[in-house]
């Protein structure tokens, strides 16, 4: 039964079904977080070069990041997507429209996106060259205001040479990681009756009516099993004749056990989000000044030696390591099915904590630094406003105390969660509880020792 | 529309406010100045002009790291630290044509003696005219006797060498042994006297005059006489001039052991040797303060320090070779 021991938030709460199909609602609050989005790029290309007093930085990178990863990811899947300002600007071109449903074909080339890139490589790899720079883009505004412009550019550049929303799809690279983890949140698109949909021959939801457009995100809700390709974006709410839509209040991490969707992309997706955890947590938070050093280009040398680290530890290194864990739990609970299968499917035990680490980290230099939020707010250029009456506010690092309980506390759930989905993958590939007890014991070993290492460096 | 609205209208509005309607609305004229380290810039801009009778509101910004902006001479102005990206802002009216320089009193870099930036207040009948620096007479003076001021002073024969003292003269100890009736001669309670002589020429006559005194008792009662200074808060000027712009090359202690120390192009003086010091004359230091040292890499604070900070300076120095006075005393 798909939606067994789901709650339909539709059902239960009508006015929230009502904000949801509303035209309105999904542009303005688009419109809100560019408006945002505009300030924080102009901040970054006209304001202080202080990346601790502009508003770029701040917002950017402590307060929508906190938000993202610890609020937004964990709990409402790819809501931040809903209300993504980055799209928009193409989004609205294609369409010429902002509110009303338009009619007539979409403003674009309409090529077709390449069948070899319909995948997360794409991201994965724009991620890992976002992550390499991060110690420079997250510290200097012009250079993180360049690669956010360079991010609503590109976005602009795909609608207008393909149809819909390819750059979420595709090529962004926080889309690509937010997809990952959102399928560990409670929160899920889905249809009532999948059979609805195959006996629906016109299939609104991808073609489009005169509600609303065909899926932006090119996914047919009628086959959807887990969060990654949907970008509740709600145009299929409003677009389905037959009243098909559910948004489901469930529990966490059931899309980690979908099997027919597992993939190597996403596999690595999760090494690559595990692997710069790792790397982030040693050089923003770890006392290595030279690994700081390195981080930052001091010298050429030196950072193309810790590129090359960094490259290697994700994607060779970590991968490596684990392969070898599931190979010898292939060889000890005597499993047969090929190692590039397991190997793909036990990596999927890894996101959830994977997301343990990023909000554990996270966690670590937020509750520091969230003091200059206040201060960036009333004086977002740095250029000594006062609009809030909060420029003077002096930094105060909040939760010291609580922080190493907080951080333990979250890797311990990440890795309980990681150990009990290896479990539960070790199932599908062994119907006995011993052999499956067998399997996860080397995925689980790999687990504990990666959140050793996080511990080690949160906790000194 | 909404777009355009967002996308252009969002940053015309921006930069509307910042360079038209808030110096508009200000009452005064704003200059905004930037702070970077002297390596990248020092301040932005590094000249400024004013019309005597004029209010202006400086506005500085720190773009790096922190620096500390102070006005000087005489005007009293010390905004105190200013961390990266911090703004803080002084409104000035001058009344009188003059020079002044804005600096910056945070250690900053190895260059952050360059820090400075200069405030031409002129006379709006005559715009073009700035007023020179007047020449300073303590300066002249030297010159006239012939003492130059830029050498390197070493250990004079005459009054043997200091250089090797086996205890610390102190000054609290001092003023006991001058109560206990060692027979100080009139010039050494002389303060003028005091600043145009060293202590070892003193000693020499203290030591004509109390033959049969210890050389500990002489050596502590100099000490008491060259750490007098006419009022405490002259000391505390003198205290933090020297912590905001010395103390970085010479220790906070005056042992020549600052953190910049090793950044100068010659060892900076340790102030607290006083085997140093027995040979150095307060104008000299004087002289040294306001000038700088040619080639040392010390530079000049003649354009920053009124003469009277000057000498609480020099005051402050003597204390770091003798200690502290005892109490306030005229002298």
């Amino acid at each position: 039964m798909l939606n067994q021991g789901r709650i339909d938030l539709l059902e239960r709460m009508p006015p929230l079904k009502r904000l949801l199909k509303a035209r309105a609602f999904q542009p303005a609050m688009m419109l809100l977080t560019l408006a945002v989005f505009t300030l924080a790029i102009l901040a970054g290309l006209i304001g202080t070069p202080a990346g601790n007093r502009n508003f770029g930085i701040v917002f950017v990178w402590i307060v929508w990041w906190a938000l993202l990863i610890a609020v937004l990811v964990p709990f409402f899947g790819r809501l931040w997507c809903t209300i993504c300002p980055i799209p928009a600007p193409g989004e609205w071109l294609q369409r010429r429209a902002i509110v009303q449903r338009r009619p007539g074909k979409l403003w674009t080339r309409g090529l077709r996106w390449p069948r070899r890139l319909k995948n997360i490589w794409l991201q994965n790899f724009g991620f890992l060259g976002v992550a390499l720079f991060s110690t420079i883009i997250l510290t200097r505004p012009n250079v993180s205001a360049w690669v956010l412009l360079s991010f609503l550019l590109v976005g602009v550049v795909l609608s207008a040479l393909y149809r819909n929303r390819v750059f979420c799809r595709y090529v962004c690279p926080v889309g690509g990681f937010i997809g990952l983890y959102s399928m560990l949140a409670p929160l899920e698109l889905r249809v009532a009756d999948p059979d609805v949909c195959v006996a629906h021959k016109t299939k609104d939801c991808l073609t489009g009516n005169e509600f609303g457009y065909g899926c932006p995100w090119m996914t047919f809700p009628g086959s959807l099993q887990r969060n990654a390709a949907c970008g509740i974006c709600f145009e299929c709410l409003k677009t389905c004749p037959k009243n098909n839509i559910v948004l489901n209040l469930r529990a966490p991490g059931g899309d980690l056990l979908v099997a027919n969707e597992r993939r190597l992309d996403e596999a690595y997706k999760a090494f690559i989000m595990l692997g710069c955890a790792l790397l982030y947590s040693a050089v923003l938070l770890g006392p290595w000044g030279w690994l700081k050093a390195w981080a930052n280009m001091h010298t050429l040398p030196h950072w193309a030696l810790y590129a090359l680290g960094f490259i290697a530890l994700n994607l060779a290194i970590l991968p490596g390591v684990f392969g070898a864990a599931v190979w010898l739990a292939r060889r000890i609970a005597r499993q047969h099915q090929p190692l590039r299968r397991l190997f793909v499917d036990y990596a999927y035990a890894l996101i959830p904590l994977g997301l343990a680490a990023w909000i554990a980290f996270t966690f670590g230099f937020v509750l520091v630094n969230s003091s200059y939020a206040l201060a960036a707010l009333s004086d977002p250029f740095g250029w000594g406003w006062d609009l809030f009456g909060t420029a003077s506010t002096p930094w105060t690092p909040l939760g010291t105390t609580v922080l190493p309980f907080l951080q333990v506390g979250v890797l311990t759930t990440g890795l309980l969660f990681a150990v009990h989905t290896a479990y539960k993958i070790a199932r599908q590939h062994s119907a006995q509880h011993h052999t499956a007890f067998l399997a996860t014991l080397p995925v689980s070993g790999f687990a504990v020792l990666i959140t050793l290492g996080f511990l080690r460096l949160f906790l000194g | 529309m909404t777009l355009g609205l967002i996308l252009i209208g969002l940053p015309v509005a921006v930069l509307g406010y910042q360079y038209w309607l808030r110096p508009a609305l200000s009452p005064t004229r704003v200059i905004d100045i930037a702070a970077r380290v002297p390596e990248q810039e020092g301040f932005a801009p590094d000249v400024i002009r004013v019309a005597v009778g004029e209010t202006v509101t400086l506005r500085f910004a720190s773009m790096d790291v922190t620096h500390g902006v102070a006005i000087g001479p005489g005007l009293g102005v010390d905004l105190g630290p200013i961390d990266p990206g911090q703004v803080k802002e002084i409104t000035l009216r001058f009344e009188h044509p003059g020079i002044y320089t804005y600096y910056c009193t945070t250690w900053c870099s190895p260059d952050h003696w360059r820090m400075r930036g200069t405030l031409q207040v002129s006379d709006p009948s005559n715009p073009d005219v700035v007023p020179a620096a007047q020449p300073d007479p303590v300066i002249e003076a030297l010159i006239a006797e012939g003492i130059d001021i830029d050498a390197v002073h070493t250990p004079s024969a005459d009054h043997g060498d200091m250089s090797i003292l086996v205890f610390q003269p102190s000054a609290q100890r001092g003023k006991a042994v001058i109560a206990g009736g060692l027979d100080v001669p009139a010039e050494l309670r002389d303060p003028v006297w005091r600043q145009s002589h060293t202590p070892a020429e003193a000693l020499e006559r203290l030591t004509r005059q109390n033959p049969a005194a210890s050389e500990r008792d002489r050596l502590d009662a100099i000490a008491y006489l060259w750490t007098l200074a006419p009022a405490d808060e002259a000391l505390a000027t003198g205290e933090r001039l020297y912590n905001q712009n010395c103390a970085a090359c010479h220790g906070q202690s005056g042992g020549g052991d600052g953190p910049a120390a090793a950044t100068t192009a010659e060892e900076p003086v340790a102030f607290s040797d006083p085997g140093y010091m027995f040979e150095r004359r307060s104008d000299v230091l004087y002289a040294k303060i306001r000038r700088g040292g040619m080639g040392t890499g010390m530079p000049n604070f003649g354009t920053l320090f009124t003469p009277e900070e000057t000498w609480a300076l020099v005051r402050y120095l003597w204390t770091l070779t003798f200690g502290a006075p005892p109490g306030l005393d005229t002298g």
